[in-house]
């Protein structure tokens, strides 16, 4: 059994080669008037938790997001990584167009998660409801509830632009060079 | 005329009796079911059933029309008592329509969350999303009460609607005592966001855009079923090729939902090596997809009348792809079935039986993992499976391993479809165009039903143009929508720690249900 586990492990041909990651999008992810936030100033630096929230996502964001934990992407290898509770947190990232029925849910996982903390708005639909623009069932997008520093583009947006984004924003709002 | 849909109009008296004898008889099986507000053609409040056989390639569909026409009360009979896999239709339909379905043993509201006020029902067409939108109390708290379970021992354990996870949203309410789990409570329609009437709103062509985006790991079904309504309402013939290409593709994502859904319960039972090659192998799928179409989830393929993307461009280095993916499959669900712990965790658990699966209206994976022969692949043929040999499969235990391994079976099948099809496109056997060229336009007051066979199970649309072509009703119907009832019985008497595996066994779409 465990020869067999190791095996697999150590068989090279397995193992999908990782993906390095695109050029992230430049400052242009930021929300205008968060560019300046100095409580962010060396507040984070390598070990990043981030506290996903699906406040009413078609769930392709969602599974972009567990992607980012795969082999491939493997997000912790850049000191990221998820966590279970709001109060671990230090960037909450969003997805969905804030439907009605999770503004509520939104709005108490936002003030569970400590201070200093990065609101990401991850794809169309959180930036601004997105195709589900105008319904009477979604607020239109994720600071209509909370307030968000940055966006993330796509519907959904890749694995590894998510990734590129994330290291991007966190190094744009806490001034790292 | 579509030549397998049968609409009748049946009198009040008879509904119950009428929709009672086409569910009997273990093969009747509840598709669909929705209302309309057809005040403007001046047919009143609809109730519209659709039942097929699990063998016969025809639909009847019945509807009641004129309810709370003069005067009268906006009600309509019940038909759960008879069918039960009603229950959660009828809720729906008092929520969003108003109507009351009379004689429901279980009333109580399910999509709405009290945020909207009593006599606000956003499907009836007399009232827009922005006045919906202004009466909404989003800082209201739901208050409506749980099912209670009373007795010694019994205590509750409230669940969501976040999660530890990276998950979808919903609460879940466990009555328990100790470790086992005697009643499951899930309210869910947290990420209800009002599809419905959006569809109506902007247009049909736009929405296939809001169909790809129902459930996203669903989305291609979703799209096909939908462009499948279109075509048949307006008599848009779908050209071989075409017909060929979402049958491929059909496959591809019932592949990469199949395999992750595998992997998935590895981390159910904490065995994170499988979860991890499972992750991998369906990486490297949705990298398939993409190369395919230039989408990861299949977007952007679908249009009314064909297909935007030639998938068959190269068939030979598909299959080379596929060939190296099968092997790799192979050699993951050995290493899965010899691991004897994983195993142990999923015999057993999270039984769901077949009668309680065929009452309910179970679909898909849930269905046939408990004997029910149910695929429409093969009972209603559409697109190119009525020109393929392949097997269905089913299992009769109904639990957590049965599950997994009908996936492993019709992973094998898929993978058979997918190569035939391409075998068949590389000796240049399928030729022609990718769509019929014209641009689409609707039929005038017409009607249709549109029906896949998706990862999860069976996924339904109905469609209805008015005079001017415009939507009059969209209804989707995801797979999830029949399967959630079904969690609270195959949950019962296990354990509170094997919730997360037997939930992941179904992996049933949040999304896709609340719409
Ligand atoms: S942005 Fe696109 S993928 Fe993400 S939740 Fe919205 S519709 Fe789904």
């Amino acid at each position: 059994m465990i020869e067999r586990i190791f095996y697999n492990i150590i068989r090279k041909k397995q193992a999908l080669p990782r993906k390095k990651l695109p050029a992230a999008a430049p400052d242009a992810l930021l929300l205008p008037g968060k560019k300046e936030k100095e409580v962010f100033g060396g507040a984070f630096t390598r070990s990043i938790r981030i506290r996903q929230v699906d406040a009413g996502s078609c769930n392709a964001c969602e599974w972009e997001c567990t992607a980012l934990t795969n082999p491939v992407y493997d997000i912790q290898r850049f000191g990221i990584d998820f966590v279970a509770s709001p109060r671990h947190a230090d960037i909450l990232l969003v997805t969905g167009p804030a439907s009605a029925a999770m503004a509520n849910a939104l709005k108490k996982t936002w003030l569970a998660t400590p201070d200093p903390k990065i609101v990401i708005a991850c794809g169309d639909c959180a930036r601004d409801g997105g195709i589900y623009k105008g319904s009477y069932a979604v607020t239109g997008g994720v600071d209509k509830v909370v307030p968000v520093d940055a966006f993330i583009p796509g519907c959904p947006p890749k694995p590894a632009d998510i990734t590129a984004n994330i290291m991007q924003i966190v190094k744009l709002l806490s001034k790292i060079k | 005329m579509i030549e397998n849909e049968i609409y009748r109009d049946v009198a009040k008296e008879d509904f119950r009796a009428e929709c009672a004898r086409l569910f009997s008889g273990g093969n009747g099986r509840l598709r669909l079911m929705f209302a309309a507000d057809l005040r403007e053609t001046g047919e009143g409040f609809c109730v519209y059933t659709v039942f097929s056989h699990a063998q016969e390639d025809r639909f009847e569909i019945l509807r009641l029309k004129g309810i709370g026409g003069e005067g009268g009360k906006p009600e309509f009979p019940s038909i759960t008592p008879e069918v039960p896999a009603a229950h959660w239709y009828e809720r729906q339909i008092a929520d969003m329509f108003g109507l009351v379905p009379s004689g429901h043993p279980d009333l109580h509201p399910l999509v709405l969350h009290g945020l909207y006020p009593p006599d606000v029902y956003p499907l009836r067409r007399d009232i827009s999303s922005e006045a919906i939108s202004r009466h909404l109390a989003l800082e209201n708290e739901d208050l409506s009460p749980f099912m209670e379970v009373k007795g010694e021992g019994i205590y509750e354990i409230p669940v969501g609607p976040v999660h530890a996870g990276i998950i979808e949203p919903g609460h879940f309410r466990f009555s328990a005592v100790g470790e086992t789990i005697y009643y499951l409570d899930a309210r869910l329609f947290y990420t209800h966001k009002g599809a419905e009437k959006h569809f109506e709103r902007i247009g049909f062509k736009e929405g296939v855009k809001l169909s790809e985006r129902i459930s996203g790991v669903s989305s291609f079904a979703h799209s096909a079923a939908y462009c499948m309504a279109l075509e048949r309402m307006s008599g848009t013939a779908l050209p071989a090729r075409a017909s060929a290409i979402r049958t491929l593709l059909l496959e591809m994502e019932r592949l990469y939902n199949h395999i992750g859904d595998i992997g998935n319960m590895c981390a159910g039972t904490g065995f994170a090596v499988g979860y991890a090659r499972g992750a991998s192998l369906k990486e490297r799928i949705m990298a398939l997809n993409h190369q395919l179409t230039g989408s990861r989830y299949l977007r952007g393929v679908n249009t009314p009348g064909g297909v935007l993307v030639d998938a068959l461009q190269d068939p030979a280095a598909t299959l080379r792809e596929i060939e190296e993916i099968t092997e790799e499959y192979k050699s993951f669900i050995s290493f899965l079935t010899s691991s004897v712990s994983h195993v142990e965790r999923l015999e057993n658990a999270g039984v769901l039986s077949r009668a309680i699966a065929l009452g309910l209206g179970a679909t898909g994976i849930a269905a046939r993992a408990s004997g029910l022969n149910d695929d429409l692949r093969t009972s209603h043929p559409h697109f190119y499976y009525g020109q393929l040999v392949f097997e269905t499969h089913t299992r009769m235990k109904g639990d957590v391993f049965a599950r997994m391994m009908l996936r492993a079976d019709e992973v094998g099948c898929s993978i058979a479809i997918i190569r035939s099809i391409l075998h068949k496109a590389n000796g240049k056997r399928i030729e022609g165009n990718i769509s019929d060229g014209g641009e689409w336009e609707a039929a005038a007051n017409s009607q249709a039903l549109g029906y896949v066979e998706g990862p999860r199970g069976s996924v339904f649309y109905f469609v209805k143009s008015g005079a001017n072509g415009a939507p009059l009703r969209v209804k989707p119907r995801a797979a999830s929508f029949c399967n959630w009832p079904l969690m609270p019985f195959a949950v019962h008497g296990n354990i509170v720690p094997d919730f997360p595996l037997i939930n992941k066994s179904f992996n049933l779409s949040y999304s896709g249900s609340d719409a």
